[in-house]
């Protein structure tokens, strides 16, 4: 019974690391893979997902489409920054970095003038199970199973619909893409609130577990870039996939074992071997090895 | 002295003109004669917005001379503060051993750095990852000094305090002592002495000549050619990954330097130094001010930070302004206000000689 409890709760813990990492990280991941662009605010696109919620929440919504509403919310508003900052910067990684980290210090310190240190956070929904006194959340696990419906859906977005056909073919080569009519203008907003959107439904369904802040979305997302920079850019959905299940074992074995900061520190180095030995993330070098399978 | 001069005046950085120069002598002067002039507290000021300027000259040479930009400054400030602080707190009121108080402050950020860059750079890692990187370095430290105030955590007779701050601890404070060279009597050099400011002030000014030097070295070179082609300038046979290694060590150092001179101003440090804000701050200042030049660096790193201490009485808007400023200045001017409106001036001035002489 022991061991069956310890491998359960074990379990559980990588569910919800995952979980987590994945939802943290699936919206910086689009814009980052697809546009070449690093969001630093995306902590505040999370951030602004949340407030929606708890507002919408508040206001009498039921929390299920509350969280949806914080999702258009910050896509809705990821547009419109893409539209008057993000665009200037496009081929300027760099640039773009700071000029979003700007954008991240404005957002944020301006949520906290305009509501303050802390809003009202949302109850949990669905309860819970023990198992050998142990209580596990059922919400957890719902939010990985959304995780993972949004990475597919994702990939079915991409692979199937015009949009995506439009969008993979801006992302290679804008040029060829607007010669052939494509309004790449558009593409490029509409990835963005993508992006943002994926965020603001991180918020809103991590606002569900924890306290909400001006500065709640920051606490995600130094992971969400870990969980980047180890996928890398040249297959967005494999890179994801490959990076959370990889980054979130070494984490949820040092947190099981030590401590939740261990846990973080275990991630960190784990991204640094793993960039060590391939700089561009795991998604460039699995690509190389297909391409290197095919050509035979 | 002429070749000096020279080493000084190459083209890589602004201000060659003797009008130039002489701004800059009267510069020194004025801030000889400050403490004559300025109030105890306008002096206490000054002295602290001095202290921050080693740490925008490192990320002004690291990313404005050789394109590499690092969000975490703040991981080696911070290490820099905490390792003199310890040092200082075991060493110097006990012993007086500044030197080696001042030797571990420096050390310790160097050290830090040449292993992260050596991890980076040979991994030859592209740009982003290494900024990245530098900031979940830094807020993992801040994490960690932050669970620090248990009664496990004393290194030697100092105590990391968690977020209470070094030496604090259950009531005992045990504050990091000020720099003390053994000059005897009443000098010290903590923020509301003098010393503590001739000392700085001299520091920014040798500093600042002194990096005007390595830019327009060869050494100095080599960086910016890396900035503009990092692969063709190793085509041409130079070490890149060393020199960005060396580079970013010298960053580290800097910002270390920053780190004590503050801990030595205020006899007090906590992990908010790790924090996000302390790390945007440099990247603000450097690249509102330009990137590309010191001498916009050190002026533009002044201003803002009276700026923000101006806004800061008036309620909390100081972060909130300075993001604003980045976000306007990089779309309008991307190489930076102050430098962009010399390049402004310059080619008016070249477009109306072109006139007079038509």
């Amino acid at each position: 019974m022991e061991t069956i409890s310890f491998i359960v709760s074990l379990l559980y813990q990588y569910a919800d690391t995952i979980g987590v990492l994945a939802l943290s990280a699936i919206g910086l991941i689009i814009i980052f893979g697809m546009m070449g662009v690093i969001n630093m605010a995306h902590g505040e696109m999370m951030m602004i997902g949340a407030y929606i919620t708890s507002f919408a929440y508040f206001a009498g919504v039921p929390s299920g489409i509350a969280v949806v509403f914080g999702a258009v919310g910050a896509g809705l508003a990821g547009i419109v920054l893409e539209r008057i900052i993000i665009r200037r910067f496009y081929g300027q990684l760099l640039s773009s970095l700071v000029a979003t980290w700007g954008l991240s210090l404005l957002l944020s310190q301006g949520a906290l003038l305009i509501f303050g240190p802390q809003i009202k956070s949302v109850p949990t929904p669905f309860g819970s199970f023990a198992l050998a006194e142990l209580s596990y959340s059922y919400y957890r696990l719902f939010m990985l199973g959304i995780a993972l419906i949004t990475i597919a859906g994702l990939w079915a977005l991409f692979r199937y619909t015009r949009f995506g056909v439009h969008a993979r073919a801006t992302m290679q080569n804008p040029r060829m893409a607007r010669a052939l009519g494509v309004d790449t203008e558009r593409i490029y907003a509409l990835t963005f609130g993508l992006g943002a959107g994926l965020a603001g439904l991180a918020g809103g369904l991590l606002a569900l577990t924890a306290n909400i802040g001006p500065f709640y979305g920051m606490s995600y997302t130094p992971q969400a870039f870990i969980t980047v920079v180890v996928g890398g850019g040249a297959d967005v959905i494999t890179g994801l996939l490959a990076s959370v299940l990889s980054l979130g074992a070494a984490k949820t074995i040092f947190m099981n074992q030590f401590n939740i900061l261990l846990g973080h520190v275990a991630m960190l180095v784990l991204a640094f071997v793993i960039i060590r030995l391939m700089p561009a993330g795991i998604s460039e070098w699995i690509e190389r090895r297909r391409v290197r399978v095919r050509g035979r | 002295m002429e070749r000096i001069l020279a080493g000084l005046n190459g083209p890589n950085e602004m201000g060659r003109h003797w009008g130039f120069w002489l701004g800059v002598l009267a510069v020194i002067a004025a801030g000889a004669a400050a403490p004559d002039y300025l109030s105890r507290y306008e002096l206490l000021n000054v002295s602290n917005f001095l202290t921050s300027v080693f740490l925008a000259l490192g990320l002004c040479v690291m990313w404005g001379f050789c394109g590499i930009l690092s969000l975490g400054q703040g991981a080696f400030l911070g290490l820099g503060g905490y390792a003199y602080g310890i040092a200082g707190i075991n060493f110097i009121e006990s012993h007086g051993h500044t030197w080696a108080a001042l030797g571990i402050g420096l050390a310790v950020p160097v050290a830090v750095a040449a292993v992260l860059g050596f991890i980076m750079f040979y991994a030859r890692l592209r740009g982003v990852y290494v900024a990245i990187l530098m900031l979940v370095v830094t807020l993992l430290l801040e994490t960690f000094l932050n669970q620090t105030a248990g009664q496990g955590w004393f290194i030697g007779d100092a105590h990391l305090g968690g977020n209470n701050g070094l030496g604090r601890f259950s009531g005992v404070i045990r504050e990091p002592p000020a720099l003390d060279f053994g000059l005897g009597g009443d000098i010290e050099f903590n923020g509301r002495t003098r010393a503590f400011y001739f000392l700085t002030f001299g520091l920014v000014v040798v500093v600042y000549l002194g990096l005007r030097w390595l830019v327009n070295s060869k050494a100095g070179r080599v960086m910016i050619a890396i900035r503009e082609d990092a692969e063709r300038t190793e085509a041409l046979g130079y070490d890149i990954r060393l020199i960005q290694l060396g580079v970013f060590c010298l960053g580290a150092f800097l910002a270390g330097l920053s780190g004590i001179l503050y801990v030595s101003w205020e006899s007090f440090i906590t992990p908010t130094v790790f924090g996000v804000q302390n790390n945007i701050l440099p990247v603000i200042w450097v690249a509102v001010a330009g990137r590309k030049s010191l001498t916009a660096t050190v002026i533009g790193t002044l201003v803002l930070l009276w700026l923000s201490q101006k806004l800061a009485v008036q309620g909390n808007y100081a972060l909130v302004v300075q993001g604003a400023i980045l976000i306007l200045v990089m779309m309008l001017l991307p190489e930076g206000a102050i430098t962009g409106a010399v390049a402004r001036v310059q080619a008016l001035r070249r477009r109306f000689a072109r006139r007079v002489s038509a």
